[in-house]
């Protein structure tokens, strides 16, 4: 039996732990057993009935999914959308459409993320009081692949739930028993009379009926709507250029802010040198220093404010890191490779006498910089306090209680004390990870206490989005790997260093901290017990530094499966193995594993011959409840130019309700992946952030994108994360993909240097061997 | 005061001649289709027809357009508002993800087949120099090709 160390629950644990024993003191089982997790209560309101928390029938037919998970690209609107009219028996026609609540329902909480059980296995007194707490916390967010995960169940019940409720008003109204009669197409239906009542008619009547408990659920057999690609809900209104962002807030009286960040993070204000010059620019109603950390122009545009921002002539204070640089960083995390305590994730077997004792041994280190989002929507937040106290907020964000908590703290620093917060989440221009902080939220809301009454949408220029990011940790990793005399590795011993996130997530978000040790991130994906490995061994050490790091689209696996699938590779050239040949027989017992390395084998021609030049890479993980693996084909010219031919990518992402969507999203994560792998970079000189817009934190163009092909292998398992899964293997396909082209092993990111050529294509151009 | 036609009409703006056309759109005009994403011309988000061209709106400056005709992304339907053939093929496409880029990129892509009826990867690639973050590139050659094709078959 393996041992394994790491604390494979997520950081709330603790958070749920205490909370748990708070309430229960104070209020006992008994206050936490009338909370509604289930939120299938259901009641009338005018002309609307609303039959639970997800669904809302109008009088006129028309039915609102309040589906309570942010829509930042990846198209959950339309996925929960699809399983609630599945069940309901309405079609995604006009008549359906999504809204994000405002209410903080418990039934939205998404205490998946924290207790990791899927609803519908949910059992026992942990889940029961967890779900109970974190739904009174108001523990909203969407993240971690996970919201197809979470909400599928709980959806499809409130769907059944509804439907059978418009059943039992037929039956009453007509009559007849429930037995007698069907539903299609937003109708009931009496077919031995052939009368029929719409939703639009039944839905009053139904909603004062008590919600059955554990409606029967559609059998998959007779599924129309899931597992077969509907357009996209949200899309209509997007390719209208329709205001549907946070950027596109418009309110009656509104002020406009821009802002300026200490170059160096930790940094505050000294002085402002130029006061009086800035406020005597066109338009500007206010200079604010923001929690003695940045400086606000408020004005009547926010052209306007940017301008006069631009003239801020300030002095911070020094700091103990105002000669950290990039290189330093790399030095700290090389020398953390080998600290004396590092914190244990598996220790399975004894790794290291099977290292020392094998005939062969593969050693590496390899390297990962920090990393930003790049969100293509730049931060910003719209927050108004009005007279009586009560807030309300605009934000894209991927965390209500985020922006919750964010406006009470704001508020707090101009001494505001908000009586409630109404939290309205836009769609998000992007998100990957960036939109689960408070930051640009609480310095909106400072604003907007100090205009009280009138709204204040706060925009950063692209410059501070870049230069005032919560950054991917710059990572190191020292691999070792001891062969049998079948070449497969009968050990593997793995030393990872990093700046730990949820330390930081923690101490800017959560009322305690976990700490850095043992974080998850850290370590993540370096474990693949699937691979048939007799022993192995993770260790991690956090390495601290200034630089603020957060969620990243796919985190510890961005780095991670880039080390471990390219030193997979390494083991397999040792072995004078085929790298495909030698990763089957790693995955020798899992077939569900290997049927998704086959599938994007068959896809590739794997074995068929590449011109000189030309490279193919292969590399799978298992992450968030999907399996992906992806081959990359590249062209590297005589100077050194590389060029991403073509990614194929196979997907065993379990049931999947919306076939297109997990394709868009695996196009995506590609994308997403080769910008990082080839030419994402941030660095330090001087404490600061050296990059600031796209000009040097280039992103791939459409010149540069390569053919992608995706393929969703057939699963009987529930629905698994698609979202993260489609970036991770792709650093490591391309670093094999480059080594089988130039028999050279890149073991640091990002692998090319890249310019932009004209703004039309961007160039990237291999590191120069060391 | 500059004099312009923005989507169709005519108007006189009382504005700062050093304005960037983007800002003088959705702050004056309540056009908020064109994005900010840059501010310095790289990545199209705030592209706008002057003329028919496809123009960064970012770096424009408002005195730098007059008596010129805008057309922004909520100019292309028509007055009905149907969708334009270009918009029409995005949504087949199911081109956008979280759409932040997409007014931009239909922008310049109305722009190409307007010059290029019938454009080949290569000038595809030539052409439309926009960022999107969430990489929907494929569906964007796609989206391209089946407009041109449509107006083949129109
Ligand atoms: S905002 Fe104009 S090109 Fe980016
Ligand atoms: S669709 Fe999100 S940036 Fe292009």
């Amino acid at each position: 039996m393996p041992r394994l160390l790491s604390r494979r629950t997520f950081l709330f644990t603790g958070a749920a732990v205490a909370g748990t024993a708070m309430v229960a003191a104070v209020g006992g089982v008994g206050l936490l057993s009338t909370v509604d997790v289930d939120g299938l209560e259901s009641f009338v309101d005018g002309e609307r009935a609303v039959l639970n928390a997800f669904l809302t029938i109008h009088s006129d037919g028309r039915v609102v999914v309040s589906v309570p998970r942010t829509e930042m690209g990846q198209g959950i609107h339309t996925g929960l959308a699809m399983v609630v009219a599945e069940e309901l028996d309405i079609p995604m026609d006009e008549r359906l459409s999504v809204v994000f609540p405002t209410e903080l329902h418990p039934a939205y909480s998404n205490w998946f993320n924290v207790l990791g059980v899927r609803p519908e296995e949910a059992s026992g007194p942990v889940v029961w009081v967890g779900r109970r707490v974190l739904g009174l916390a108001g523990f909203i967010s969407t993240g971690a692949s996970a919201s197809t995960m979470a909400m599928w169940h709980p959806m499809r019940v409130a769907g059944a739930s509804a439907r059978q409720m418009l059943i039992a008003a037929a039956s009453a109204r007509l009559g007849v028993p429930v037995s007698a009669l069907t539903t299609d197409d937003g109708f009931v239906t009496h077919a031995a009379s052939g009368r029929t009542l719409s939703y639009g008619q039944l839905a009053a009547d139904a909603a004062v009926l008590s919600p059955p408990e554990d409606p029967a659920l559609k059998p998959a057999a007779q599924w129309r709507i899931i597992g077969r690609s509907q357009p996209r809900v949200d899309l209509p209104a997007k390719v209208r250029g329709a205001p549907v962002f946070g950027m596109d807030v418009v309110l009656p009286d509104m002020l406009h802010a821009a802002i300026r960040h200490a170059p160096v993070f930790g940094a505050e204000l000294a002085a402002i040198n130029n006061e009086p010059d800035v406020r005597a620019q066109p338009g500007i109603l206010d200079v604010a220093i923001v929690n003695r950390r940045q400086v606000a122009v408020v004005a009547r545009s926010w052209w306007q404010a940017e301008q006069a921002a631009q003239l801020l002539d300030i002095s911070w204070t020094s700091t103990d890191f105002d000669t950290f640089a990039t290189a330093q960083m790399s030095r700290d995390l090389n020398a953390a490779l080998t600290s004396d305590d590092p914190h244990d994730a598996v220790d399975d077997g004894d790794a290291e006498a099977a290292i020392t004792t094998a005939a062969d041994r593969v050693e590496a280190t390899y390297e990962a910089p920090f990393v930003t989002h790049a969100c293509m929507e730049p931060m910003n937040a719209t927050v108004i306090i009005r007279e009586d106290g009560a807030a309300e907020a605009w934000v894209p964000s991927q965390a209500p209680i985020a922006v919750r908590q964010g406006v009470y703290n704001g508020a707090s620093w101009a001494d505001v004390h908000p009586a409630s917060v109404t939290c309205n989440i836009t769609m998000n221009g992007g998100a990957f990870g960036r939109r689960s902080d408070q930051d640009v939220v609480a310095q909106a809301a400072f604003l907007a206490a100090r205009h009280r009454g009138r709204p204040v949408k706060l925009i950063w220029s692209r410059e501070e989005d870049i230069r005032g990011g919560l950054y991917r940790s710059h990572a190191a990793a020292r691999l070792r790997a001891g062969l049998g005399p079948d070449g497969l590795p009968l050990a593997y011993d793995i030393r990872v260093t990093a700046q730990s996130a949820i330390e930081g997530i923690a101490g800017r978000n959560l009322p305690f901290n976990p700490g850095p040790d043992g974080d998850r991130f850290t370590v993540e994906g370096l474990d693949k017990p699937y691979y048939t490995v007799p022993s192995r061994r993770v260790r991690s050490q956090h390495v601290p530094s200034h630089v603020p790091i957060g969620l990243w689209r796919s985190n510890g696996y961005s780095f991670n499966t880039f080390f471990i699938e390219s030193f997979i590779d390494e083991c397999a050239l040792a072995a004078g193995a085929d790298p495909l040949a030698y990763r089957r027989a790693l995955l020798r017992d899992h077939p569900r594993h290997l049927a998704v390395l086959d599938r994007v084998a068959e896809m590739a021609d794997w074995g068929a011959p590449l011109t000189p030049g030309r490279g193919r890479g292969i590399a799978i993980e298992e992450c968030h409840r999907s399996i992906v693996a992806q081959i990359a084909e590249v062209t590297i010219a005589t100077d050194g130019e590389i060029t991403v031919d073509r990614v194929l990518c196979a997907i065993d992402v379990g049931l999947v309700i919306n076939p297109d969507a997990v394709v868009a999203q695996m196009e995506g994560g590609i994308s997403f992946g080769v910008t990082s792998a080839l030419m994402s970079a941030i660095t330090f000189e001087d404490g600061a952030v050296v990059q600031s817009n796209f000009h040097d934190y280039p992103i791939q163009r459409l010149a540069n994108a390569p053919e992608v092909e995706v393929s969703i292998i057939e699963s009987d398992l529930p629905p698994g994360g698609a979202g993260e899964p489609g970036i991770v293997p792709v650093a490591a396909a391309l670093g094999n993909a480059i080594h089988a082209a130039t028999g050279r092993r890149i073991r640091r990111l990002p692998f090319a240097t890249t310019q932009t050529i004209g703004l039309r294509r961007t160039r990237s151009v291999l590191v120069p061997e060391a | 005061m500059v004099s312009l036609t923005v989507n169709g009409t005519s108007l006189d703006i009382q504005a700062d001649a050093a304005k960037p056309l983007l800002w003088v759109l959705r702050e004056e005009l309540g056009l908020l289709g064109p994005k900010y994403g840059c501010g310095i011309a790289q990545c199209g988000a705030c592209r706008v027809l002057i003329d028919g061209q496809s123009t960064p709106s970012c770096i424009t400056p408002l005195g730098s357009v007059s008596g010129a005709s805008v057309v922004t992304i909520e100019g292309l339907s028509d007055t009905e508002g149907t969708l334009s053939d270009v918009q029409q093929a995005w949504l087949d496409e199911q081109v956008p993800q979280c759409g932040f880029c997409q007014p931009g990129f239909i922008i310049a892509a109305t722009a190409l087949l307007a010059e290029n009826p019938r454009p080949t990867d290569a000038e595809i690639d030539e052409a439309i120099t926009n960022i999107c973050r969430c990489g929907t590139y494929p569906r964007i050659r796609r989206a391209i090709h089946r407009a041109a094709a449509a107006r083949d078959q129109a």
